[in-house]
């Protein structure tokens, strides 16, 4: 019986995607703009759920989840506390502008905006080597982890090379035909989804453990370390300080999201998403962080990666098998809604900003060079996946932290008009080598003065931006005037 | 009030709750804090209250600073970037 509920579920969730899929072909335009941005008329709710919905990835039930079972409710501040202000607060402080000079200058990716602002090609190149070496990875490392929960899930009925295709397939399915819009509307249907189930299957849970004081209870007696951050030594104080440089400001430089803010239809769809998406963080890794401390005690003494499996764990012992087809429509809508956002994303980069360099073709042309790219990159993902080489995966563990310490350049040159291509240059490439002899283990620990890599990377990259942008010719008045005089009108009227 | 005195009052909500979430000396009060709705500890439930925070701060950001734009600044500006 729960057999052919399960298959009937999976495959009800299936047909809903690929109707979304037939039906955005059908209203898209075959221009590059639609294709990539959906002619920039996202609302409120579309640029909410698609920001949300690519933001949260199998890391936030299955990895985090993990962490918290073996450090404790610490975890919930440790990893998305800082994120709970800053990440909304960076699409003010960097999407906003951006949006302003997308609409007005037609920019549609960072190489673009951020070529665009210092009029130089180099900065726009650099840009995208930078964002596609440390996306594809993690794409990779996405797929890989979505594959494994899949996997584990289904009880390794599924085993992983199918998870990983299935997976993989049906995210194309309606990403080729209907660009952004095929994975806004899927990230709306799939974003509710997640959120709804999650938060039955945290009450569902607290029910069968006998309630939310009991288990708590239980907690405090058998475990009461984890109530306590300072017996967490993973999340001792100059850690939990660097960590806030690691993923939360991330967030705005993933290309995926940052397209998706350009995309939006006006500055009062943007306030609305920056407005109460700290709400919706809160809640979903809130319900992480509980399952995997209630874990700690429900099921105790899982070691090490074991831990990652304490949700399909729970749902598998204390629930019944319904839950746990439910847990794997969760587990599918959390990993594709952030993988096919991700493949969309490098196939705009590279249609966008690499094969222009090279041939100028029209607009219905790099539509049909997109979807071409959809499948190699697909392809090549699904194969790396498969062979997990340890060059990829090493990459992807600071790919976070990569992505940080490009901010101050984003930030820079959205606020100070002395920054130049100079600066921007040496400041994107000169903290990035930083970053790669820190966590390859290259420079002893001691240089990082006891922080993690990502903050002197991050001071790196501010000091560089400010001493070369001094120490070079400051950018013509012209060019100061395209992105500032804009600024200016919006929000002093057109004086200072 | 001027943009920029604007911008450093944002600057100074900012520098608040980087403050409050680096709150380290708040961390003795872990397991002396009650039971908030009596299953959240003081380690999460002062992440719940931190979150309304944000939920406010974003407010006062998006009223301080954050004008919507004059309809001429989004006019597309052609013979620039990579309009259709």
């Amino acid at each position: 019986m729960s057999n052919t509920l399960g298959i009937g579920v999976v495959l009800l969730y299936f047909t809903v995607l690929v109707g979304i899929g037939i039906y955005g072909a059908k209203v898209s335009l075959k221009t590059r703009e639609d294709y990539f941005l959906a002619s920039r008329g996202l609302g409120s709710i579309a640029v909410f759920m698609a920001l949300f919905a690519s933001n949260i990835t199998a890391f936030t039930i299955i990895g985090h989840a993990g962490f918290a079972y073996g450090t404790g409710y610490g975890a919930y501040g440790y990893v998305i506390g800082w994120s709970i202000f800053i990440t909304p607060f960076t699409y003010y402080l960097v999407g906003y502008r951006s949006w302003l000079l997308g609409k007005r200058y037609g920019y549609a990716t960072q190489p673009q905006v951020f070529g665009g602002i210092f009029d130089s090609k180099l900065v726009a190149l650099i840009f995208l080597v930078l964002l596609l070496y440390y996306t594809l990875p993690y794409l990779v490392v996405s797929i890989i982890g979505g594959s494994l929960a899949f996997t584990t899930i289904t009880d390794g009925v599924i085993p992983y090379w199918l998870s990983s295709l299935v997976i993989i397939g049906i995210s194309l399915v309606y990403t080729i035909p209907a660009g952004l819009r095929g994975t806004v509307w899927t990230d709306i249907f799939q974003g509710a989804i997640f959120l709804t189930v999650a938060c039955l299957l945290l009450m569902a849970l607290a029910r069968a453990l006998g309630g939310f004081s009991a288990i708590t209870g239980q907690i405090m007696v058998e475990n009461p370390a984890m109530l306590q951050r300072s017996l967490s030594p993973g999340i001792a104080p100059i850690n939990w300080f660097s960590f806030a440089f690691v993923n939360s400001i991330a967030v705005i430089v993933f290309p995926q999201m940052f397209t998706r803010i350009l995309a939006a239809r006006s500055s009062s769809n943007l306030k609305r998403v920056s407005l109460y998406y700290p709400l919706a963080l809160a809640a979903i890794f809130g319900v992480s962080t509980l399952l995997g401390v209630w874990g700690s005690v429900a099921i105790p003494g899982l070691e090490g990666k074991d831990a990652d499996n304490i949700v399909p764990m729970l749902i598998h012992q204390f629930l019944s098998p319904v839950w746990m087809i439910l847990g794997l429509v969760v587990i599918l809508a959390i990993v594709k809604s952030s993988i096919d956002s991700q493949l969309l994303s490098v196939t705009h980069l590279v249609t966008d900003d690499l094969l222009p360099r090279f041939k100028r073709f029209t607009s219905e042309t790099a539509v049909f060079w997109g979807r071409i790219l959809l499948v190699v990159f697909a392809a090549a993902a699904y194969y790396i996946a498969l062979v997990r080489p340890a060059a990829i995966l090493s990459i992807a563990a600071f790919a976070f932290s990569g992505f940080s310490v490009m901010l101050p350049v984003m930030i820079g040159a959205l606020y100070w008009p002395r920054a130049n291509k100079y600066g921007a240059c040496a400041a994107l490439i000169f903290p990035a080598i930083m970053l790669h002899l820190w966590y390859l283990e290259i420079l002893p620990k001691w240089t990082t003065f006891g922080f993690m890599p990502v903050f002197p990377a991050f001071i790196l990259a501010i000091l560089t931006l400010v001493v070369v942008s001094y120490l070079s010719p400051a950018p013509s008045q012209e060019q100061k005037e395209k992105t500032f005089g804009i600024f200016d009108k919006v929000f002093t009227g057109g004086g200072n | 009030m001027s943009f920029k005195v604007r911008l450093a009052l944002v600057s100074l909500i900012v520098l608040i709750m980087f403050i409050l979430h680096n709150s380290f000396w708040l961390w003795d009060l872990d397991d002396r804090v009650p039971l908030l709705f009596g299953f959240m500890p003081f380690a999460f439930s002062f992440y719940v209250g931190y979150s309304i925070l944000a939920l406010i701060a974003m407010r006062i950001i998006i009223r301080l600073a954050w004008p919507d734009p004059p309809a001429e600044v989004l006019e597309p500006h052609r013979g620039e970037g990579h309009l259709e």
